[in-house]
Order: structure tokens, then sequence, then C-alpha cells
């Protein structure tokens, strides 16, 4: 009872001591899941109207038909990459996002490839399969009737097939793939080339079987739309990814920060970005048949900002905002908020000198070549700020006072005879 | 003995002043590790100048690699910068671009070879101490290009253990003068304790999670081939190797941590038990099970490591290199 009392009356001498109208932890984790909602509900509309342009190149294959296709697929990017942030720290779409944004992958396992891509790797046997062009076959000492190509044969049979990691049946990357083929440029200009008559039925079809690719774009499209829609659904009101980042707002801000951290630091400014650059390897870029990696490591580093400002824009340019970490962070420790400030502005930035240069005509893949100076520069710089910009987000974890709150459960903290075994 | 010299050490530590984790890690486990690597890969290229054969070249290669494995889990400054430990050791490489980098650089006799600076250039894969492990140990890589390329590879190890070991000594020092003014890396002690004992628990994860995960596979899919180093049969001692490394800088940051000891010395012995120098038993139940016996036990150890080293230093893991996926 003392203890309790002591304990309030050390949280209200707490409180006295902040502004005012400092953010509540309970507050900046309802906007980040508003947040997270408004982006899985973009990422799924948009993949809607990639769907939808699917439908009419199917249909009326054509240049034109296969141009808006491409072009739906890359707005489809601009949510679904701010929306990365979400995934580490949350389990939930940790364990989801393999379905939908797997990279690399081994594309022959769906069609037709170039003769330098090779066949079946030691590592991989089905790196070659071509289920476009092959009905029936083994997989893992199973016969598979491939005769209908379904969602349901994409996601549970043909996506991580024979537990191979690139073999990538499903998401974002293999309908890519169906829409762009491979990018046989190397680290010369230029994206994948597939023809609109790959999908024609009839005489004018190219490269064999148009009528099963285009099953598989259709079922690999409406596989995408149906995974968007489960978690848009899980952020919404009464969704449990929402529920597992705002019932106890000390763990949801938890999950904020490491999503931030890991994204800038061991997953985009390390795995995606300069070990691209030390393989020298075109296939090492994340959107690597259309070219668009440029935007999809931009959206990922303006997610990361948008998390710690509270603040996402939408599509149609309307705004989602709230009370946020930022101000958190600042009611704690001004300088640092405003270090952190600076240094996402500064990634953001450093980002947007690819985007830009991307644009101007030299792709990504160009930029890893080997003894492309100012393409290295425009790379390094990126990673650079995102390294920079961790150490801070490092330093907003013990500033709230988060060190030790793991929000995956470890066995000895749960079970504390775990340790004995 | 091992166990008496063991309680000697931990004594000598004990009588250390409070808050020498850090220097002790830095000037007793660190430092001494880089300097073992940078001496143990001179020799190496000295040895590649004398002989490249690969029968000749073999216990050199291999002193290298147990060197490197007492800092391999150093994921940080020096051997973070210009992603250096990767170009030392490029593994796991999923899609086998070693390989078929080297194939390529071979086929075209790539010129590279012939100069250090354009050397430094070529992509990891085809760089450190996997490409070497190719160089000797794959019998299809014969001849004088094949040479030519042994050379300039212990060539690259050299300089990029020297550049490490050279940035150490300016790196060292903001670890020892955490929370100083004018110290912009590390603002507090508790940074400087937080970096290594990151490096700490990423080191222990990458043990169980990638050389000991990736041959394990699944039950009904095990992938020997997986194993890392199996060519020059060191998966196992890789394991051993680590472990022991990890263990000098657990007990430097916190030398009375009774259970965090009692714990490696049950995954070392688990090790030892082994008797599988490539990890290519996986495949059948006995062998398999033994793997994941000791794949439990690190995961274990990792909890008990958070609990108690984590505890004596008042820090929890911070964000490192291997949180993607």
């Amino acid at each position: 009872m003392k203890n309790r009392l002591l304990a309030s009356l050390l949280s209200a001498t707490a409180l006295c001591a902040q502004p005012l109208l400092a953010a509540e932890p309970a507050e900046v984790v309802g906007t980040y899941a508003d947040i997270a909602a408004a982006t899985y509900a973009d990422s799924l509309s948009t993949a809607k109207a990639l769907q939808s342009a699917v439908d009419m190149l199917i249909a009326m294959p054509g240049e034109d038909t296969l141009q808006a296709a491409k072009t739906a697929w890359l707005a489809a990017r601009v949510p679904y990459q701010q929306s990365e942030v979400f995934r580490f720290g949350n389990p939930i779409v940790d364990d989801w996002e393999g379905k939908v944004n797997a990279w690399p992958l081994d594309e022959g396992l769906i069609d037709y490839v170039d003769a330098s891509y090779g066949g079946a790797t030691e590592e991989n046997e089905f790196a070659a399969l071509n289920v476009v062009a092959t009905p029936k076959f083994t997989l893992s000492g199973s016969e598979i009737d491939a005769t209908e190509i379904t969602p349901a044969l994409i996601g549970e049979t043909l996506h991580e097939a024979d537990g191979i990691e690139s073999n990538v049946a499903s998401g974002y990357h293999a309908v890519e793939f169906m829409l762009w083929g491979q990018d046989l440029n190397g680290t010369g200009p230029g994206a994948g080339a597939r023809p609109y008559t790959d999908y024609l039925t009839g005489d004018g079809c190219t490269n064999g079987h148009c009528d099963r690719r285009a099953a598989y774009l259709k079922a690999a499209t409406d596989l995408l739309v149906s995974d968007l829609d489960y978690m848009a659904k899980a952020w919404a009101e009464g969704g449990e990814a929402r529920a597992a980042v705002t019932a106890d707002p000390a763990a949801g801000l938890s999950a904020m920060l490491t999503g931030m951290g890991s994204l800038s630091y061991g997953e985009q400014a390390g795995e995606r970005m300069k070990l691209g650059l030390m393989l020298n390897d075109p296939e090492e870029e994340h959107d690597c048949f259309s070219d668009n990696t440029h935007n999809s490591h931009y959206y990922d580093g303006l997610g990361v900002q948008n998390v710690y400002l509270g603040s996402y824009t939408r599509p149609d340019g309307s705004v989602v905002s709230g009370p946020s970490l930022s101000e958190l962070v600042a009611a704690k420790d001004a300088t640092l908020d405003e270090t952190l400030k600076a240094e996402l502005a500064a990634s953001v930035e450093a980002l947007g000198a690819i985007k830009a240069k991307a644009e101007s005509g030299t792709a990504y893949d160009q930029m890893l070549a080997a003894g492309n100076a100012e393409g290295e520069a425009l790379i390094m710089g990126a990673v650079d700020a995102l390294v920079t910009q961790t150490a801070s987000i490092e330093r907003a974890v013990t500033a709230l006072g988060l060190n030790g709150i793991a929000f995956e459960g470890s066995d000895s903290l749960d079970n504390p005879n775990a340790v004995f075994q | 003995m091992l166990t008496l010299l063991r309680a000697a050490a931990a004594l000598a530590l004990l009588a250390l002043p409070a808050r020498a984790d850090v220097a002790t890690a830095v000037e007793q486990v660190i430092l001494p590790g880089y300097a073992g690597f940078t001496e143990a890969a001179r020799a190496l290229e000295t040895a590649a100048e004398a002989d490249c054969r690969p029968e000749a070249l073999r216990p050199a290669y291999h002193a290298a690699f147990d060197a490197w494995m007492a800092v391999s889990h150093l994921r940080f400054g020096p051997a973070e910068e210009g992603g250096r430990s990767l170009a030392i050791a490029f593994w796991p490489d999923p899609k086998g671009s070693g390989a078929k980098t080297m194939a390529r650089m071979i086929a075209a006799e790539d010129p590279a070879v012939e100069d250090p600076a354009a050397f430094a250039e070529v992509s990891i894969a085809a760089r450190g101490l996997f490409a070497l492990e190719r160089l000797l140990y794959d019998p299809a890589l014969t001849g004088d290009y094949a040479c030519a390329l042994t050379r300039a590879t212990a060539t690259d190890l050299a300089r990029l253990a020297a550049e490490i070991e050279a940035g150490w000594a300016e790196f060292a020092p903001l670890l020892l003068t955490a929370g100083q003014p004018g110290n912009a890396r590390f603002l507090t002690e508790t940074e400087a304790r937080q970096a290594l004992f990151t490096q700490l628990m990423a080191g222990l994860e990458f043990t169980a999670d990638q050389r000991l995960a990736r041959p394990l596979g699944t039950f009904d899919r095990p992938r020997p081939e997986r194993a890392e180093a199996r060519l020059s049969e060191r998966s196992l001692r890789n394991v051993q190797l680590s472990l022991a490394a990890l263990e000098r800088l657990a007990r430097a940051l916190a030398p009375d941590s009774p259970q965090t000891e009692a714990g490696f010395e049950a995954a070392g012995r688990l090790a030892a038990e082994l008797d599988d120098p490539a990890l290519a038993r996986v495949g059948d139940v006995q062998g398999r099970l033994k793997v994941e016996i000791l794949q439990q036990r690190i995961h274990a150890l990792r909890d008990t490591v958070t609990t108690d080293v984590g505890a004596a230093l008042g820090v929890s893991t911070g964000f490192n290199a291997a949180d993607g996926d």
C-alpha cells in the first residue's frame, strides 16, 4: 500500500514536470495504429486498381493495357512500401509479410527465363521449374496437379516450395515479373521487356502457354488483394494488430521504435542497399524487373519518418495525423527530438537524391555497377544517413525508458525455469 | 585444470574496479582478437606468395579462419565500415553468388588479380575466406589463374585485417571514453555497454539461427549442403570457436555471471561431443537430434545472457546488422 502511494506520488510529480499538452503514450500508439490502418487500406485500394488493370490486360492484351497494368503496379507500391516500417516489431505483420513482398526470387519457378539464368541450382532444384509451361510435376515427393492455376495453388503449394525462400510464387514481385519479365540488361540501362503478346491467346501468343500465363497473373494478383485485405482489417478498429499495440502503450511504443530502427539499419541500409553495392549484383535491387527500386527505397524511408512524426499523406493528398512519438520524445529530451527529426529528414533527402537520379535516367541497377563512383556515393550517402538515424532511434528507446521491454516474449522472461532446462 | 584457470581468471576480473566491463572487453578481448587475425592473415599472405598450391596453403587458411572466429561477431565499428566483415566472410550465400562470380572471373581471367586496388573492388562474394575455401578445396579450380586468384585473395584479406586493426586504434578510445565531453559516438557509458552487449547477443543468434539452422532445414528436408564452410569441414569448428569467443566477451562484460558461464560450458560440451565436422549428419535422426539439442541449448543461453549479463550491464539489445530478414 505504502509502495503504491509512493508510486502514485512519484508519477504525479513526473507528470507535473512535463509540458501541459504533452502527448500521452496511449494517444501516440493510437496515431500509429491509425496510420497503419490508412497505409494498408491504401495498399488494398491501389492493389484493387491493379487487379482491374490486370483483368483488362488479360481480356484485351495490347501495349496500352500492359502499360496500364504496369502503371497500376507502380502506384500500388507507393503506399505499400510506406507500410514496411510496421513489419519489424509487429509479429502479426512479420509473419505475413513473406506472402506479399518476398524477394529476391528465382523467377524461373514461375515462367520462362533467358538461357543465361541457368537451370536448377544446388540450393534450389525448382529454380527453373516453369509452372506456366508445366501443368504436372513432382514436388518434394508429391505429385502436383497444376492444371488449374489458382490462388490456393500459388499460396499453399508453390510459395516457398521445397522450403526454399527464393521460391517466391506470390506477392508484388511475382506480379512484377509477370508484367515486366526479366531485366536482361545487367547493370546497363533498361528494365524487363516482356511483350504484351505473352498474353495473347491463339496464334499470336509468344513464348507459349499464354492462357496459363494469364491464369497465373490473375491468380497471383487476386491472392495479393486478399492478403492485403487481411492486413487492412487487422489494423482497422477491432483488428488484432491494432489491439496488439494499443493494449499496452509501452509495448506499442517499443514496437514503433523497433520497426523504425530495424528497417533503417539491418534491413534497408544493410541487407538491401550496402549488400547490393558490395556484390555489384544488378539482381540485388528490390524491384529488379521494373527498375522501381529507387521508389521502393524512398517510400521505405518515408514510412520511418511517418511513424516518428505521426503523419501519413495518402495517395489522394489527405493527411492522417495525431499525437506523435516526436512529441513524446521532445517532452523527455528536446535536443534528441530535434536531432532525430533532422536525421530522418536527411535520410529521406538522401533517398530522394537516388530517386531523382533514377528518374533522370540512371536506374538503380546502374548505380550498383562496379566502378560507378557517383552511384556508389549516392547509395552510400543514404546508407550512412540511415545508420546515423538508427543511433538516435536507439537513444529514443532509452529516453522513453523502454529498455528491457521486449515486445516478443522471451523464454526466460515468460518462464524463468527455461534457462535451467 | 581448465576450471581452475577459469576460476583464477574470474577472480582476477572481480578484482578490477567497478565499471571496468567495457575496458576489459576492449583491451583484453577485442584488441588482442584483431591483432591475432591481422597476424594470421599476414602469415597466410606470406604463405601464398611462397607456395599457392592448395595442400601447402591449407594450414595457413585454417589458422586465419580460426583467428577470424575470435572477432567475427563484432559487427560494428571498423569491421562494419565499408562492409569489411562481409568482404572477409560472405556467408550465407543463398544465391550461390560466390561460385558464380568466381567462375566468371576464372573464365575471363579477370586482370583484377594483378592489382590489389582493383581486386578490392571485386564483388565481396568472390573475396575473403569463403572464396579462398573454394580455391583450396574445390578440385575444379586449378591452374595458373587459380594460383594468381589465391594470392590476390590472401593479399586482400591481409589488407582488410590491417585496416580493421588500424581502425580500432581510433575506435577503441571512443568506447573507452564513452560519456565524456566531445565523444559524439557514445553519449553515455551505457551506450558503449549496449553496443558490446548487442554484438554478444547477435553472435549467439547467428550461431543458432544460421550456422546450425541452415543445415538443419526441416525434419523432412534437412540441408547438409548449407552448412558453413563445409568444403573445408570447419562447420562445427566455427560453432565451437564462435561460442568460445562469445564466452570470452561475456566474461569480460559481466565477470560474475555463474548462470551464463554454466550455459556456455553446457553448449561447449554438447558441441564437443558432436563429432560431425561438416554437420553432414543432420539428415539422419541421431545426428540431427544432437544438432537440434545444441541449437536449443544456445537459444536457452541467449535468454540466460539477456537476463544475466544484460542486467549486470543495465542494458537490453540494441539494433544490429542482422535485424533484416
